[in-house]
């Protein structure tokens, strides 16, 4: 007996899988569908609200994102009057990550808006969060005009290459959020031969920090700083692939002591006022792999500090650790001055959160890359701030076929 | 009797904690002396991990360390013997032992059984497959058995390759030994799966043997079979009522902490100590208070794991007042492994 799909939102029995592609065979949507848009603009009130922030505060970036006027905006893009037309690319299979529930959010908004029929494949892995965002997905469908749940649909099904098969042959667009076991085991199932993968391979990233810049910044303006940096590595239990996993001091190193001495501290107190909760599992998680980057070598010193935060010297630059190390712990480096950064970034780099740097500074240090792939350069605090450019990619563009149109004669009035 | 429970259970917790303390702290700075890794990680660490005072206050390693890294503390061409268990996800715990080190695990764990067994060595049935080498190595689950072999005469296994029991066998076995104690023995899960309904549906008679059983419990409280039930409806059926559990792991090869005869506390050797931890502070749990648990053990000279941090939760049930002296306690199950849900996991993973 074949695998049966589950169809999570709009709900409905289980389906074997090639008779679930004919459930949003409608293909009655164009880009920037307005009735897309007022789908989307009740969601992020939902997600703007009070009970949803407080439960998740994920669900408020997500809802700012589609907040009405970045809507509009982006409907004005997608339809303006350039030299062609953009049109929705068919039907879009997307296997969105398991850890940064969110992106699920994104992904789907993101191609509804750009008028594609959409199967998205929730993992059974998924959190509270992903059931959060389908319940509120399918209260909003309730109301909304019968369009959106005859050409969107979330699913479920355990991998099984029958399945995996039967939704690939029938896609016009397959999405993959990494890593890149994902992407090979989900590519051996062959597209129709006009069809393309979106893939988001594994990725990491640093902060830096210019320590003379931050021992020079007025007290408001550090503390902000640590503010960012907890932002940026604390959602997610930092695996998030914009998740910096390490800091680096930028100076000589009685700056870069100072700096980090300072930064700390107010780290901690930012943490601490917080109020957060390490499960017991993730606290030893994080003894083991401090302790083997010791063991190994690589970690100097192996400091926590309080509960949450977790600190590893590393002397040796080029030694950084990449590999998710663990909720809140970030390895520490110094090096003395900008350029030497372009040694450490590999090209698995995806974002560099900076402070204290101009613009030149950056702009030539991503040079001195050549072709390594460093995708988002962001001040530090906006590391997890989804952007429609994400790896490089402009989503909207992505999620849309352009026709290109030339030779015309003018309008008749 | 030359060896009674005395021997390697005699020791109040004071008592232990005054010998123990010299000794491990001796055995962690031999291994510094020996392993640079062990030493590089003592050396970056703070005392964050082990506030305390006392034995509380020795640096603990995380006991998948042993899974990640060869922490050995005698040259290669010194180890005598590898010791391997595998954990749930696959990867083993390699323990490294010199000929001395394996020597005096072995009389170890002879001695501790040797105070509920007695000095003979007995009859022996295996509630599981004979011992077979798969790749070059054993299953976890059978090298906990053949660590007790040589307590037994007479291996008899009751458990064939394709997971059946064999009554003939027990049979044959109790005509073999028709008068006197036989030993038996098994992870607890086996003999609850295996032995049992073999006793039940055969009327075996069970009333001469001391059953030593261990492992997880899991699989058994999901089926609602707690220590108690496991006892009644074993002695129901077969009128076995010599029962004990033990706990111990690879990483502290040879170190046995021998169960009480009627519940599912146990109870530490002279050269080990039991320590709670508080996940959150690390500082040591009260009395009654759940956390990990800590193994200190004098034994491990070949490899660095005389502290080490089990990924098992536990508590401290009493002090100086079960059956044996020390501290009484009791295994509530394992810690969860945290997940690394990286941005890597979009096709993964069954529902």
């Amino acid at each position: 007996m074949s695998t049966l799909v589950e169809r999570l939102c709009p709900d409905g029995p289980p389906t074997p899988a090639e008779r679930v592609p004919p459930l949003v065979a409608d293909s009655g949507l164009a880009v920037g569908d307005e009735r897309v848009v007022d789908v989307l603009a009740s969601l992020s009130q939902t997600w703007l609200g009070a009970r949803a922030r407080a439960d998740h505060p994920e669900l408020a970036a997500l809802g700012f994102f589609l907040r009405p006027a970045q809507l509009t905006a982006m409907r004005a893009e997608l339809t303006g009057s350039g030299d062609g037309v953009r049109r929705p690319v068919g039907l879009v299979l997307h296997h969105p990550p398991s850890n940064v529930d969110a992106v699920l959010g994104y992904a789907w908004a993101l191609s509804a808006l750009c008028g594609n029929r959409n199967i998205v494949r929730v993992s059974g892995r998924a959190g509270a969060l992903t059931a959060r965002i389908l319940d509120d997905i399918a209260t909003a469908f309730a109301t909304a005009d019968p369009v959106l749940a005859r050409t969107q649909l979330f699913v479920g099904h355990p991998h099984d290459d029958e399945v995996t098969d039967a939704l690939a042959r029938s896609c016009d667009l397959r999405v993959i959020w990494g890593g890149d076991q994902a992407i090979t085991d989900l590519r051996r199932a062959a597209l129709p031969a006009h069809a393309r993968d979106l893939v988001f391979p594994n990725r990491h990233s640093l902060a830096v920090v210019n320590a003379a810049a931050y021992l020079d910044a007025p007290g408001w303006q550090r503390a902000r700083l640590a503010a960012g940096l907890c932002d940026d590595v604390l959602p997610f239990d930092q695996a998030a692939c914009s998740s910096p996993r390490a800091l680096v001091l930028v100076g000589a190193q009685p700056t870069a002591t100072a700096a980090w001495r300072d930064l700390r501290g107010r780290i901690r107190a930012e943490v601490d006022g917080r109020d957060l909760r390490l499960d017991p599992a993730m606290a030893v998680e994080k003894r083991v792999r401090g302790y083997g980057l010791a063991a190994d070598g690589v970690a100097g010193t192996v400091e926590f500090d309080g509960e949450v935060m977790t600190y590893l010297g590393v002397p040796d630059p080029a030694r950084l650790p990449r590999d998710w190390l663990g909720a809140g712990v970030l390895a520490i480096a110094r090096v003395d001055e900008c350029g030497d950064l372009a040694a450490l970034l590999t090209d698995r780099h995806q974002t560099l959160g900076h402070f204290g740097f101009g613009r030149e500074e950056l702009r030539a240090l991503c040079r001195s890359l050549g072709s390594r792939r460093l995708d988002r350069v962001v001040p530090i605090g906006t590391a997890l701030t989804f952007d429609r450019h994400w790896d490089g990619h402009d989503l909207l563009h992505e999620f849309t076929r352009h026709t290109t149109i030339s030779g015309w004669v003018t309008d008749a009035q | 009797m030359r060896a009674d429970r005395r021997e390697e259970y005699s020791l109040t917790d004071q008592q232990r904690a005054d010998r123990l303390l010299p000794v491990v702290r001796e055995r962690v700075r031999d291994h510094r002396d020996r392993c640079a890794a062990y030493d590089r990680i003592l050396t970056a660490i703070d005392t964050s991990g082990h506030p305390g005072t006392g034995l509380a206050a020795l640096p603990w390693l995380p006991a998948r360390m042993f899974k990640t890294h060869k922490l050995r503390s005698v040259a290669e061409h010194e180890v005598f013997r590898v010791a391997t268990s595998s954990g749930t996800t696959g990867e083993r715990s390699r323990v490294f032992l010199d000929q001395a080190a394996a020597a005096e695990q072995s009389r170890r764990v002879a001695s501790a059984f040797r105070t509920v067994l007695g000095p003979a060595r007995l009859p022996m049935m295996v509630v599981d497959t004979r011992p077979r080498l798969e790749n070059g190595a054993m299953a976890a689950r059978t090298a906990s058995v053949v660590g007790l072999l040589p307590l037994g005469t007479d291996h008899t296994y009751l458990v064939d390759e394709d997971g059946r029991t064999d009554p003939r066998a027990v049979t044959e076995f109790l005509g073999r030994h028709p008068t006197g104690r036989f030993l038996l023995c098994g992870t607890t899960v086996m003999v609850w799966h295996h032995l049992y309904p073999l006793a039940r549906d055969h009327g075996i008679d069970l009333t001469r043997a001391v059953l030593v059983h261990s492992g997880g419990w899991k699989r058994l409280h999901e089926g609602g079979v707690d220590d108690a039930t496991f006892r009644s409806r074993l002695a129901e059926v077969s009128g076995l009522t010599e029962v004990f559990g033990y706990y111990g792991m690879v990483e502290q090869l040879g170190t046995i902490f021998l169960g009480d005869s009627r519940d599912d506390t146990y109870y530490c050797p002279d050269l080990a100590q039991v320590i709670i931890r508080d996940p959150r502070t690390w500082s040591e749990q009260p009395v009654g208070v759940p956390g990990v648990i800590e193994v200190i053990s004098a034994l491990p000279t070949s490899y660095p794991g005389n502290v080490v941090l089990t990924e098992d939760l536990g508590v401290v049930v009493g002090i100086d007042d079960g059956e044996r002296p020390g501290r009484r306690f009791r295994v509530l199950g394992r810690l969860p492994r945290a997940e690394a849900r990286g941005c890597g996991d979009a096709g993964g993973g069954p529902r």
